[in-house]
């Protein structure tokens, strides 16, 4: 499996997200290598990178609401590399179209896709558990 | 200079392995010693303070073993995935580099990883090598740096 416990950060619904994010992106990387004809592949990615598109904006949304309610000071660097994540999937999915479904491209996306979600998750977004974790601990 | 660079290089590699690939121990050892006819060369270009390069060479077995990990996925030849997966390794320890040479006053960037060659005619006043060893295979850093003038 993708998903390692260890990624959780402590907020339920964050976690669900990354849950999420991390099963279409494993069911994504099945299709993506499996041995049928890329013809066969072909349906299947699109639907996937239709949803990343969607989903991953979301779920951005969502953890930078809530780094706000924490006054995580990351915010606005982290913010930034969300956008840069958005703005690459965005203008891959503009070549992945205008290449007519080329399959070397897509295999290059899921090459980067799958080491960039998990060092966002494993370390990037660990600072933001951490610096909770320490606030509450603060508080207490 | 040279010895901070490094440092910074080897502790990136150090922590990203760690969180990423949960290796934990990793080792630095002379680059006399790397010895691989088969490789992925990545190269990622820095700007500002510091301007050259860094390749990252990663024999195809640890390419492989760095992606099956990853994945969980059995890959057994390297393609555009295996590239793109070890490029973006290297582009993530090259962003973990940038925030020490920060700490420590120097202001770069780093170009996007580009698959290179090791030939290289420029003149760089940093200019050293080493093999990396980790419980899934070696990696070999070649850094090429000169200082702004």
């Amino acid at each position: 499996m993708l998903w390692k416990d260890n990624y959780e950060i402590g907020v339920p619904q964050i976690d669900e997200q990354h849950k999420e994010l991390f099963r279409r992106v494993e069911s994504f990387l099945q299709v993506l290598r499996s041995q049928v004809s890329w013809e066969e592949k072909v349906q299947k990615v699109n639907e996937t990178l239709e949803f990343m598109k969607g989903y991953v904006v979301e779920h951005f949304r969502d953890e930078e609401e809530y780094q706000k309610s924490v006054g995580y000071p990351g915010f606005e660097a982290h913010k930034q590399i969300h956008t840069g994540m958005v703005d690459y999937v965005l203008e891959f999915s503009k070549q992945y179209e205008q290449s007519n479904h080329d399959e070397q491209l897509i295999q290059q996306f899921g090459g980067k896709l799958l080491a960039w979600l998990i060092n966002h998750v494993a370390a990037e977004d660990q600072r933001i558990a951490n610096y909770a974790r320490k606030k509450g601990d603060e508080l207490k | 200079m040279k010895d901070q660079i490094f440092k910074a290089y080897f502790d990136a590699t150090q922590k990203v392995f760690n969180l990423m690939l949960n290796i934990s121990e990793i080792s630095a050892h002379p680059s006399e010693d790397f010895k691989c006819d088969d490789e992925v060369d990545i190269a990622i270009g820095i700007t500002g303070d510091l301007q050259g390069k860094v390749i990252y060479r990663f024999p195809v077995a640890t390419s492989l073993n760095i992606v099956n990990t990853m994945s969980g996925m059995q890959f057994d030849a390297v393609d555009a995935f295996v590239t793109s997966a070890v490029s973006e390794i290297a582009n993530i320890i090259s962003g973990n580099v940038l925030s020490a040479l920060s700490e420590n006053n120097m202001d770069c960037d780093i170009l996007p990883p580009v698959q290179c060659s090791l030939d290289d005619d420029k003149e760089y006043g940093i200019n050293t090598s080493c093999r990396i060893d980790t419980a899934i295979g070696e990696v070999c850093l070649e850094i090429r740096l000169n200082r702004a003038a």
